[in-house]
């Protein structure tokens, strides 16, 4: 801690001899450079004096400059605002790490419940909760640096890419829930394949045809999948996933969007615009051509 | 616990033949596979009459004209009408044609991001009137029959209950009318989930996420068992060709445009607008009494896609005092493609059509013939016939079948 506590003042120390040092390399610069352009030999005094004039100005604002950031109290400021930035630094970590391990600890209490074996022809014990853990923790702990206002220029842009990202992890999240929900019928038809084969090994009625056994297999799998698939769970784990996909759809085309701008090629938002305006106009000419046929036809009955 | 008598000698044993069997099958089976394969699709000669933007009419001409008015046929915005001309000996389209029937069949093509705004509206009362029209024109004629299937079946029902002076007969086939059941996965699935969301997230509904739709509506039997059933019988040439030909025409699915497919979804799957008369396109509200001209209604009972229970409702719902429903024992694509139901579905419409040739059993009197229009169609290629449409031409890559 105390060598901690030493280099700072070592370092403000350093800074002020180089500030020293590059003030007096200035001060010798500008009277040579004033000399130069007096023997330059450049045509007319007014734009030697207006030369020599701004190289003098100029030395005299950056040895100000320099005077001011080469004082202690200065170079104090600075080094505290420097080791405010650790400080900063520190809290987001701290802050990120303490969601993974939460993380992590959610994981460790949900990893064996994903494996237990669960009953055949029943999916109201699957675990959905640990990818529901996951997608609150990465909603409450980690989205929110994603959530940092953006500032300046490009703000939009990057505005754009974080929302990207976001949209990218949840769908990553919901889809990883969609496979899960779709392997568990696998899972549960391998048990009940297993229980089915032993009884029938017990019993002495094993086959002697493997083809009998891929039919039982998949008559299994597929009354398992026909359960699954008509359960309301499956139906909401599904529109999740499509609900996150579209979103992840949208920010990606908007910041392809973005970078196809400055190329010499319409966007997909620009063409969007003219088709709709195609559409319309296409719309209106049936219409008018319908109504000049119908009254081409009235007059030709009059 | 005593030990279980497993039979590992005949265990064995069948693993050898097995292994011999296998061995045999594959090398017959790279035998077909390497030699020729016929799997084209739609062989059946027709020309294209008319033209508008993505969409073709295609129009099939039997030897002898045996029915005084031709039938057009509209299939859904899924997958491609080629199913009703899969191949010879199992087409609906060579069996009407057989029975002196003249076809027109609407080919929507392939929509592309220029299509999203494309509503069912546009499909209804812009594409499909305009082929009507078309064919009222060719022939002379006030009235046409009119046969929808699936999705184009629902269609075809809102244009007869819009245009109900054009049509003289109606026939649904697997057409979806009443959404409000829960038999069916996708039915559920429409309902509950924003499936709708992805046909805008794309601009259009991609035909391949619904194809993966639907296998995931029986992923044991669709995804694993029909490919294991492939395998097992890949030495079989006949076996070979059809399965590549049912293969080619379900991955053949063009998408849908965004805003026909958050339509449907929203009208029909999820408010159920259609079966209570309450649909509106484009200002106009679809009223199923209006369908007062014959109604055959075809569905299947063991369809999984559009259950009897969506398709049954609406011969009670129309205006039309002549109307039979006919469920067959088989699924919703079984009806068209499978040798039993050749031989009974295509023959029936032909049947049902001929007796209401003279006229309608329950005719509504004083009713106005429809005016007749002229709506452009154009000389192609291989129409040979001049029309006059200002809409489009072909493009090379949309000559397909």
């Amino acid at each position: 801690m105390e060598k901690n506590e030493a280099s700072p003042s070592t370092a403000q120390a350093a800074v002020a001899d180089w500030m020293s040092a590059v003030k007096n390399l200035w001060e010798n610069l500008s009277n040579q450079g004033a000399d130069a352009t007096r023997n330059c030999g450049m045509p007319g005094k007014s734009q030697q004096e207006k030369l020599q004039k701004s190289w003098e100005t100029g030395a005299k604002m950056f040895q100000a400059m320099t005077g001011y950031l080469g004082k202690p109290e200065t170079i104090e400021g600075v080094f505290k605002g420097l080791d405010t930035a650790p400080d900063l630094m520190t809290g987001m970590i701290r802050q990120s790490w303490e969601g993974y391990f939460d993380l992590q600890r959610q994981w460790m209490e949900r990893a064996a419940k994903v494996g237990q074996n669960t009953k055949a022809y029943s999916f109201d014990d699957i675990d959905q909760e640990t990818f529901k853990s996951i997608r609150e923790l990465y909603e409450k702990e980690l989205r929110k640096f994603l959530q940092i206002p953006q500032l300046g220029l490009n703000r939009f842009h990057q505005e754009k890419l974080t929302r990207l990202m976001d949209a990218q992890t949840i769908f990553q999240t919901t889809l990883g829930e969609f496979l899960y929900m779709f392997y568990v019928p696998l899972e549960k038809t391998t048990g009940v394949m297993q229980e089915k084969l032993e009884a029938m090994a017990e019993a002495g009625e094993l086959h002697d045809d493997a083809k009998a056994y891929y039919n039982m297999w998949i008559k299994i799998l597929e009354g398992h999948y026909m359960t699954i698939l008509q359960s309301p769970e499956y139906a909401q784990v599904m529109d999740n996933t499509i609900a996150a996909f579209t979103d992840y759809k949208a920010a990606k085309d908007d910041v392809l969007c973005d970078m196809l701008q400055p190329l010499p090629v319409p966007t997909n938002q620009e063409m969007d615009a003219l088709y709709k305006d195609v559409h319309a106009m296409k719309k209106k000419l049936r219409e008018l051509s319908r109504e000049i046929k119908r009254r081409a036809a009235k007059e030709e009955n009059d | 616990m005593s030990q279980p008598k497993i039979a590992v000698d005949l265990i064995l044993k069948n693993l050898t033949e097995s292994t011999e069997k296998a061995k045999t099958r594959v090398r017959k089976a790279s035998e077909v596979l390497l030699g020729p394969l016929e799997t084209d699709l739609a062989t059946t000669p027709y020309e294209v009459v008319y033209e508008e933007d993505r969409v073709q009419l295609k129009h099939y001409r039997p030897e002898k004209v045996t029915h005084k008015l031709p039938l057009l046929v509209v299939y859904a915005l899924i997958n491609r009408e080629t199913m009703l001309d899969l191949q010879p000996g199992r087409s609906v389209v060579q069996t009407f044609l057989d029975k002196g029937i003249e076809v027109y069949m609407i080919d929507w093509g392939y929509p592309t991001r220029k299509d999203r705004y494309t509503t069912i509206d546009d499909h209804v009362n812009g594409y499909m009137d305009n082929v009507v029209d078309v064919i009222r024109d060719r022939h002379g004629l006030d009235q046409i029959n009119l046969m929808g299937i699936c999705m184009g079946g629902a269609f075809s029902v809102m244009y007869a209950a819009l245009h109900p002076e054009k049509i003289q007969n109606l026939v649904t086939t697997v057409t979806p009318t009443n959404f409000d059941t829960d038999t069916g996965l996708l039915h559920i699935w429409m309902k509950k989930t924003r499936a709708l969301e992805m046909g805008d997230a794309y601009g259009n509904m991609p035909g391949d996420l619904m194809n993966l739709g639907f296998l995931l509506l029986n992923p044991a039997r669709l995804i694993l068992d029909k490919y294991v059933g492939f395998v097992e019988n890949m030495d079989n040439k006949a076996f070979v060709e059809n399965f590549v030909r049912m293969e080619k025409w379900i991955f053949d699915s063009p998408d849908v445009p965004a805003a026909t497919f958050r339509q449907f979804i929203e009208d029909c799957y999820k408010k159920n607008l259609l079966i209570q008369s309450k649909m509106m396109l484009d200002g106009q509200r679809v009223d199923l009494k209006k369908i007062t001209m014959p109604l055959l209604n075809i569905y299947g009972k063991y369809d999984h896609l559009v259950p009897p229970e969506a398709c049954e409702h609406l011969t009670r719902a129309v205006g039309s005092k002549d109307t039979e429903d006919l469920c067959l024992n088989t699924g919703h694509i079984g009806i068209y493609v499978s040798s039993k139901y050749q031989a009974e579905f295509a023959p029936k419409i032909a049947g049902w059509l001929k007796e209401r040739e003279g006229g309608r059993k329950t005719a509504d009197k004083g009713k106005k013939p429809a005016p007749r229009r002229i709506v452009g169609a154009r000389k192609t290629e291989t129409a040979g016939a001049a029309t006059d449409a200002p809409q489009a031409s072909i493009p090379e890559e949309r000559k397909r079948a």
